[in-house]
């Protein structure tokens, strides 16, 4: 494996604790992505794409192996130093967009610049290039209740970006969309990837989205079966 | 993160304003039960001191053995001495003689023969000019018709019992009893004014005389049935009373007759001993059991709260908040919420409290049976104590309850927490 991946996978296996028993959801995977690729994860339902996706979010900790994110192994962090590296490094985008309810467009783009405690005047420049990144820069002071799920996912896509962070984990980004609002949105995120040279980890079933990714990884039953760049 | 925070907050008002209402209520009405609890106790320590009990009460011992029967021939004897040398010993007290008798009132018409008659009881008090025990029972506040009596043998009827015998000012009345020996002993008297207390068994049973015509009638010259004594402006102070107490009956104690004086506090007559316990233990219980309703009340709430914000936690972790500082801005807001419900909750007890000492509830609809000496209107008292009474125990069971709800969230592993979110 070569050094300057910027995310590692070494032998990486989990298991989730059913009933009495075991069940095991990735099993022995190795993987490596290089900065500003734009990659995917697909495979029938169930066959550990989210759980892949988790993983190298930090969200949940591997069973056995090893995870590296810029070379250091995440295996054993702690749940501070895992916030951290989040925080820091990933972006997240979900099927569902998950914007906050009670806060506005502006509001929500801006969280992550509070949690990383960038002052206020800062925080306002770059919320609004993320929103202008993404088109929305006339609708920042609306509720997530008043637009509609495209313009929701594109605020979820702005959030994820205006930290700039290295790497952006999709998880099924355009599951609930029409295919119009699923192409604007894969031209946005792919306009970001060439530009701003951010690596892309999808997880999907749309055929959508993979005619966009340059590399597709295929799971099945939590083993990789194919891996191809296109 | 604060200013975030508290948008939240503000603006999703379940999050707020439920909790908020539930704190302020819980603290509302335990400051308000602790001004009530005050303010009944504080009203029947006071009533009692002024009409029966003082702070303490000096009888002879073996008075003391029969107090509920008033035994006039039970009085203690060489009062003026004793009264002197109480008055020495300790003279921040205010020392005053009373007389209770029984004896039976009639009112003759024109031709002497008997108009109305009837049973009272008879308080004997120094109504003289600067008397302060006349001061002290608001004889003037409560007048009703007529005059405080000017000379001798002038007579002063609750307004009831008044009404009941038919009398006006400037009418005779004739006193029958019997002397502190048991003799026959008669006496005209003139309707003077009549009083009403707001206490039916003093309005409706109870009559008044001067102390010097009592002891002429009852032949109890330089005796003393019961002398009374009051702390510096009536203020009761239950350790100083004890003290005193204490160190009169010691200095008593070498002496065998039964004739020696000894001295009752307040809470050792008229069962107020039993009564104030009882009243200073439910305050403290119903306090207790406050803390306890409203933490389980608050738990329940941040549990059904903390459900139905799963997603966002699951966005703040997701955004790199760990769950350790998602707990502490939970917490955060738990205090904020316990703080603003605890101010509003004691400003709303306090101001129920407030009310009711300045204008109270009149219920001597309910009372005209009852023989004790409760006023008859409920008043409250505002005390101190109702600053943190009901303020701490609201933030503290808000921030039990966020605590609780809290760790039931944080407890689980990020991904599990994560898998429920649906995020
Ligand atoms: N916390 C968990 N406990 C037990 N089993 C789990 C847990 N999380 C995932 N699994 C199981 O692991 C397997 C992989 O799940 P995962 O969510 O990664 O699939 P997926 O490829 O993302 O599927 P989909 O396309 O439906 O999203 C599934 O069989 C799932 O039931
Ligand atoms: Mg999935």
């Amino acid at each position: 494996m070569s050094t300057n991946n910027l995310i590692e996978l070494h032998q990486v296996t989990k298991r989730f604790p059913v009933g009495d028993g075991e069940f095991t959801a990735l099993s022995d995977i190795n993987l490596s992505f290089s900065k500003g690729e734009f990659a995917g994860l697909i495979g029938p339902s169930g066959s550990g794409k989210t759980t892949l996706l988790n993983l190298i979010g930090a969200l949940d900790d591997s069973t056995e192996g090893e995870i590296k994110i810029n070379g250091k192994n995440i295996a054993n962090n702690s749940d501070e130093a895992s916030a951290l590296l989040r925080n820091e490094h990933i972006g997240f985008i979900f099927q569902s967009y998950n914007l906050l309810p009670v806060y506005t467009i502006y509001e929500n783009v801006e969280f992550p610049l509070i949690l990383q405690k960038i002052p206020k005047e800062d925080r306002k420049i770059m919320v609004l290039q993320a929103l202008e990144w993404v088109g929305l820069k006339d609708i920042a002071n609306k509720k997530p209740s008043q637009i509609s799920g495209g313009q929701a996912q594109r605020v979820a896509i702005a959030r994820s970006i205006v930290k700039k962070p290295e790497i952006i984990l999709a998880d099924e980004p355009t599951a609930n969309l029409d295919s119009e609002n699923a192409y604007k949105i894969m031209d946005i995120l792919k306009n970001l990837n060439e530009e701003l040279g951010i690596t892309f980890l999808f997880s999907s079933h749309d055929s959508k989205v993979i005619k966009y990714l340059k590399r597709v990884i295929s799971l099945e039953d939590g083993k990789i079966i194919n891996d191809e760049v296109k | 993160m604060l200013e975030f925070l508290f948008k939240g907050l503000i603006r999703d008002k379940s999050r707020s304003v439920l909790p908020v209402i539930v704190v302020a209520l819980g603290v509302s009405l335990s400051v308000f039960f602790v001004g009530y609890m005050k303010g009944m106790i504080g009203d029947v320590v006071d009533q009692n001191a002024r009409f029966n009990t003082g702070h303490v009460k000096v009888m002879s011992r073996a008075y003391v053995q029969n107090i509920s029967q008033k035994p006039l021939d039970l009085s203690l004897l060489d009062a003026e001495v004793l009264i002197k040398d109480l008055k020495h010993q300790y003279p921040e007290m205010n020392w005053v003689k009373r007389i209770n008798f029984g004896g039976i009132l009639d009112v003759p018409d024109e031709n002497g023969q008997t108009k109305t008659q009837g049973i009272a009881g008879g308080i004997a008090l120094d109504l003289s000019e600067n008397s302060i025990d006349k001061e002290r029972m608001k004889l003037g506040n409560n007048l009703i018709r007529g005059t405080l009596p000017k000379g001798a043998y002038q007579i002063i009827l609750g307004e009831g019992l008044a009404k009941r015998m038919n009398v006006n000012i400037g009418d005779k009345i004739t006193f029958f009893g019997s002397t502190m020996d048991g003799a026959m002993s008669f006496q005209n008297f003139t309707l003077a004014g009549t009083v009403s207390f707001g206490t039916s068994v003093l309005d409706d049973r109870t009559f008044i005389i001067d102390i010097n015509d009592a002891e002429q009638v009852l032949d109890m010259v330089d005796a003393a049935q019961e002398i009374l004594g009051f702390l510096p402006n009536d203020v009761y102070d239950e350790s100083k009373i004890e003290t005193i107490k204490n160190d009169f009956n010691t200095k008593m104690s070498v002496e065998t007759d039964e004739f020696t004086p000894e001295i009752l506090a307040l809470k050792d007559q008229a069962g107020l001993r039993y009564m104030l316990d009882i009243a200073n233990i439910s305050t403290s219980l119903f306090s207790t059991l406050f803390i306890i309703a409203m933490s389980i009340v608050l738990w329940n709430t941040g549990l059904l709260g903390g459900l139905r914000r799963y997603t966002e936690f699951g966005i703040r972790i997701a955004m790199g908040e760990s769950k350790k500082a998602i707990y502490k801005s939970l917490i955060l807001e738990s205090i904020i919420i316990g703080l603003i419900g605890a101010v509003i909750g004691t400003l709303l007890g306090l101001g129920l409290t407030y009310y009711l000492q300045e204008v109270g509830i009149d219920i001597s609809d309910m009372m005209s049976q009852n023989s004790m000496i409760i006023s008859n209107v409920i008043r409250a008292k505002v005390v101190p104590q109702q600053l943190w009474i009901g303020f701490i125990p609201g933030v503290v069971a808000t921030l039990l309850g966020a605590l609780l709800s809290g760790r039931g969230i944080f407890k689980r592993q990020t991904s599990q927490l994560f898998n429920e979110l649906g995020v």
